[in-house]
């Protein structure tokens, strides 16, 4: 493990020196460590997101997903590890500046905040502001307006964003949480469990909105429990046992059932043990 | 929609009953105002009739019967276009009308239930004090305590009940709550009809618990023959309005009320889009339920004693409750970011202490210090302990109650220690006259000319609005006359009457402000404004109403700050003298702003006895200031997303721990001038000072409206919780109930004020 993650290292080195090509992964995190404590949450992972790709991120409860969706998005610091943005090493050390890179998280609960209203939720650290001397006012209008536009433009459509998100549906609250991530992040997606909670039809529409995304020309971490929704949406797999990576498949080479064997027994198919382990077929 | 209206215009016969009510309470309201004003119809306290002696209370009247009359006829009208807008407006008209029959039968049951159950205890019949037989209750009657021979008649079985009652609620109240199975306001989210017919009868319950516990109050601690006197006689004949009032209102609303559900369903069916109903827009004031709370209090005080209205008890208990409602605004913005701090009655302490004894016995290094220095020492003294309680709770992630638990003790100590051996620091002990501060004549016109700023930019965005939409109205009248002779005709020609009247109201009252603004300027920039001597404690914490004169001779010698305040007391000069032109020299407020007073304020009963503090005026500031910040700005924003939901707000890029400490920074800062203005009012200070006021303030909070969770809760509110704390000291007293219930009356006020939150704010949610 540790020679093939120090032999990726030179390579994504070797890519930096260079100017950040199109080639270059979007995200490229190596040899992440993350100790809490005595818990070893991440023990050497690899994680790399391709441009414009939908990775699916897949592990049993306790594997170390969060973790390292949160190791991304500045809510942990890595103990040890690399993380490549865009070809440049980065250090995220706050959610800010995560946002800076152009990163939006949905979290699974801790998306909106019930109390306050569509439109403070979608601009919530953010804000439109006017000044008036030293002091920054909120642009109520403006607030209002652009974010029934900009739901609009992701195909999501209310009829005035002044309602309380507390009083709406699960599957509409969680609509309004991707339809603003898609609309403040540039670069890269992240929907953490984000149908857990959701009907049919709901979820369907998440799927949508994933799609939607990518055509916007960004890239989606998309984590989940079930297989066959993130079979019809991801490019790629990334599994994840016991804080390591147990390997990356694209979509055609696994089909669900392995995908499911694999997380349940942590044991990779022998047919597919030789390419991964190789790193090559990712680069082919 | 148009289904909607049809059915409000066409099918439905009560609509025209409801329309035409709607107008005749329109021309009830005029008829009011005309009746008040010619003197036909006193309120309040009126010493003889005639038309220049209109009051402060008269003059709300005729205020808010202009609302009332200006709001029937537009939903009059309204109805009568069919249109959305007039349903809406019926429904407020009819709200106001049915709590106005409900005001005026209060007005006769309240004072008449007080009396009887009084004199009952006094053994006096009340029909014998109505005829007049009995015109005064010595002083020689009994006292009788409960339950000595009381339980023969009628007060023994109420005071019986009413304990029963208060047993009973506190007990059911109390199970709803804690016990998880018969968790109250579970059980009416999720169920509906079932649990919130039980959470009706618990708010009756509670009601009927602290009416009867008011009754039995009076009794159980002995009676006062002189508070009996003090009850307004009840006039019956005011039962027959009151009926009336209560059958229209409630006629009304009923008919009305129909429709709403309807346009609810309708609501739900097209879209999110509000048909703002009062049941919706109130669920969506977190303010709802003290607004409610501080009007049935302010009514049933104000019928329930003679006293209540007069200025004096109003100046009483607005400058009580002023310097804790200041406190209250900071702890309610703590308490939306999702924490709270018990240590502010000691930081209070601490401030006072601190400005105190920076000005008498000096700073450590500095030496004595002057008022204005000491104030802002003080301030980042108060800053420094608030960032100690902020930096505690975010080192160590203890809860805040138990860091502030802590502190609270902790700072206790500072003021324990530095005022020794039970004495009491006095500035009198020290200076022989009160601190004197003298301000430049420019700082008032600089004052004057961002007002005038301010006012300009108003006007300039209001007037030409208000001007277009006038103009639209008129071209649409103009385009209809002899075409469409109808509704419609009539409904604009009020449209564009009322328009006018508005436009014309706000030009005036900024026209008035710009002159009064340019005179101040005037006067400030001749000689005589060039410098203004004011009592450094008159401009934090003075009296408001302070026209008094002194005597020139006193100014030179410096003695006259000291007698000035000691004369207003007396209440010894008056505006009369003002008026008369006498040559006056006078300090505090009004001194600046002298050239006005001179002007024009006859007709204002103005009572210079009535200790109206200054105070009062700086926690109206606070509250504007902080409720903009608030929902205005992007740091109120955020203040409510940290404590709504602190993972989905750190997702987002806030800093939650920084929000958190600047609340409790604020809070210690509005604590501090809280205290400043304490010292002001009294230049004393005693070890405990604030002591308690930690849980009266989070009480004023909790009644506004405020979750104790975060997330959610207003400026206004607690402003509004304040009134009722406040109303309730003074009220009890004025209706002769000992001041020993005071604490129970608002422990019981909490409870109600919760439960009515959550009752309205579940409706907006289910």
């Amino acid at each position: 493990m540790s020679e093939n993650g120090s032999a990726q290292t030179e390579a994504a080195v070797a890519q930096s020196n260079g100017a950040a090509s199109a080639d270059s992964p979007l995200v490229d995190m190596i040899n992440i460590h993350k100790y809490f404590g005595s818990v070893q949450a991440l023990r050497g992972l690899d994680f790399r997101v391709n441009r414009q790709e939908i990775v699916g991120l897949l592990g049993d409860n306790g594997a170390g997903k969060s973790t390292l969706i949160k190791v991304l998005t500045g809510f942990h610091t890595p103990t040890r590890g690399q993380i490549f943005f865009d070809g440049d090493e980065v250090e995220i050390d706050s959610p800010t500046r995560a946002r800076e890179l152009g990163i939006e998280t949905v979290y699974q609960d801790l998306a909106l905040v019930p109390l306050m209203s569509i439109a403070r939720n979608f601009w919530l650290g953010q804000e439109p502001t006017y000044q008036i001397g030293p002091l920054k006012f909120l642009d109520q209008k403006l607030m209002e307006e652009s974010t029934i536009d900009a739901l609009a433009d992701v195909g999501i459509h209310i009829r005035t964003a002044d309602e309380t998100v507390g009083t709406m549906s699960g599957g509409e609250r969680q609509s309004i949480a991707i339809g603003r991530a898609v609309y403040f992040g540039k670069r890269l997606l992240i929907l953490d469990e984000p149908t857990s909670a959701l009907s049919v039809g709901e979820t369907q529409k998440v799927l949508d909105y994933t799609f939607a995304a990518k055509d916007k020309g960004m890239s989606v971490i998309f984590i989940t429990h079930n297989i066959s929704q993130v079979h019809e949406v991801a490019d790629r797999f990334t599994i994840i046992e016991h804080g390591r990576k147990l390997g990356d498949f694209t979509k055609d080479e696994v089909s669900q059932q392995e995908v499911a064997n694999m997380i349940v027994s942590g044991v990779v198919p022998e047919r597919l043990r030789l390419f991964d382990e190789d790193g090559k077929k990712e680069n082919a | 929609m148009d289904a909607l209206i049809s059915r409000v215009g066409g099918e439905k016969q009560t609509t025209p009953i409801v329309m035409g009510a709607m107008w005749l309470l329109g021309i009830l309201g005029f008829a009011v105002i005309a009746l008040v004003l010619l003197g036909w119809l006193p309120f309040g306290e009126r010493a003889n009739i005639s038309r220049r002696d209109i009051n402060l209370i008269e003059w709300i009247i005729v205020m808010s019967a202009f609302l009332y009359g200006a709001a029937s006829f537009h939903a009059g009208s309204g109805l009568l276009q069919g249109k959305q807008e007039g349903i809406r407006w019926g429904q407020w008209v009819a709200f106001a009308t049915l709590f106005l029959g409900g005001a005026i039968i209060m007005s006769v049951v309240i004072p008449a239930t007080l009396k009887h159950v009084l004199l009952n205890a006094e053994g006096i019949n009340l029909a014998t004090v109505l005829d007049g037989s009995v015109d005064s209750i010595g002083s020689s009657q009994r006292f009788l305590v409960f339950p000595a021979d009381s339980l023969g008649n009628l007060g023994g079985i109420l005071t019986t009940v009413g304990l029963l009652g208060i047993a009973v609620t506190a007990m059911l109240a109390l199970a709803s709550f804690v016990l998880p199975g018969l968790n109250v306001i579970t059980h009416f989210l999720t169920e509906g009809a079932y649990s919130r017919r039980f959470l009706r009868l618990l708010m009756l319950t509670l009601i009927l618990g602290v009416i009867l516990m008011l009754i039995a109050g009076s009794y159980v601690v002995n009676s006062f023959p002189e508070a009996i006197g003090k009850i307004r006689h009840p006039a019956y004949q005011h039962l027959f309005a009151g009926v009336i009032f209560l059958v229209v209102g409630w006629f009304s609303y009923v008919a009305l009320a129909q429709d709403e559900e309807e346009s609810d369903e309708l609501r739900r069916a097209v879209s999110l889009s509000p048909a703002k109903t009062i049941r919706t827009q109130l669920a969506k004031s977190p303010s709802a339920g003290a607004i409610i709370g501080a009007m049935a209090i302010f009514f049933f005080f104000a019928v329930a004693s003679d006293l209540f209205l007069e200025q004096s008890s109003v100046a009483s208990f607005l400058s009580n409750i002023s310097t804790k409602g200041i406190i209250a605004i900071g702890v309610t913005l703590l308490m939306i970011s999702g924490e709270f701090d018990l240590s502010i009655g000691s930081i209070l302490g601490v401030a006072a202490l601190s400005f105190l004894a920076f000005m008498t016995d000096g700073a450590p290094l500095l030496g004595v210090l002057q008022p204005l220095e000491a104030a802002i020492l003080t301030l980042f003294v108060v800053a420094v302990l608030g960032g100690i309680n902020g930096t505690l709770l975010i080192f160590t992630r203890i809860p805040s109650f138990i860091v502030t638990l802590g502190t609270m003790l902790a700072f206790r100590a500072v003021t324990l220690v530095a005022i020794a051996g039970g004495r009491i620091l006095r500035y009198s002990d020290y200076h022989e006259f009160l601190p004197v501060v003298t301000i430049p004549g420019i700082v008032f016109v600089a004052l004057a000319v961002i007002g005038i700023l301010l006012l300009l930019y108003s006007a300039y965005r209001s007037l030409p609005v208000m001007w277009r939409r006038l103009q639209e109205s008129a071209t649409q009248l103009r385009a209809n006359v002899g075409v469409d002779a109808g509704p419609n005709e009539a409904f604009r020609s009020v449209d564009v009457f009322f328009r006018a009247l508005s436009l014309l109201v706000v030009a005036m009252v900024i026209l008035v402000f710009l002159g009064w603004l340019v005179i101040v300027i005037g006067y400030h920039l001749s000689d005589q404004g060039s410098e203004v001597e004011v009592g450094f404690f008159d401009i934090t914490n003075g009296r408001l109403i302070n026209h008094c004169a002194v005597d020139p001779a006193l100014i030179e010698t410096g003695e006259a700050v000291m007698q000035g305040r000691e004369r207003l007391g007396e209440g010894e000069c008056s505006v009369e003298r003002i008026v008369a032109g006498e040559e006056v020299r006078y300090r505090g407020m009004m001194h600046p702003v002298g050239a006005i007073v001179s002007d024009d304020l006859v007709g204002w009963d103005v009572n210079t006895r009535a200790n109206f503090r200054l105070s009062i005026i700086w926690w109206l500031f606070f509250v504007i200031v902080f409720h903009l910040l608030l929902t205005r700005t992007t740091y109120g924003n955020r203040v409510f997303a940290v404590g709504g939901n602190p993972g989905a707000a750190r997702a987002q890029g806030v800093n939650v721990d920084r929000v958190k400490m600047r609340n409790f920074i604020i809070l210690a800062l509005l604590t501090g001038i809280a205290g400043i203005y304490e010292v002001a009012r009294n230049p004393g200070v005693d070890p405990l000072k604030g002591e308690g006021w930690e849980l009266e303030v989070i009480a004023m909070t909790v009644i506004g409206g405020t979750l104790l969770s975060g997330g959610y809760g207003s400026i206004i509110g607690s402003m509004l919780g304040a009134l009722i704390v406040g109303m309730l000291q003074t009220g009890l007293v004025l209706v002769g109930i000992p001041s020993r219930l005071f604490a129970g009356t608002v422990g019981v006020t909490i409870i109600v004020a919760v439960v009515m939150n959550t009752f309205v704010r579940g409706g907006a949610q289910d």
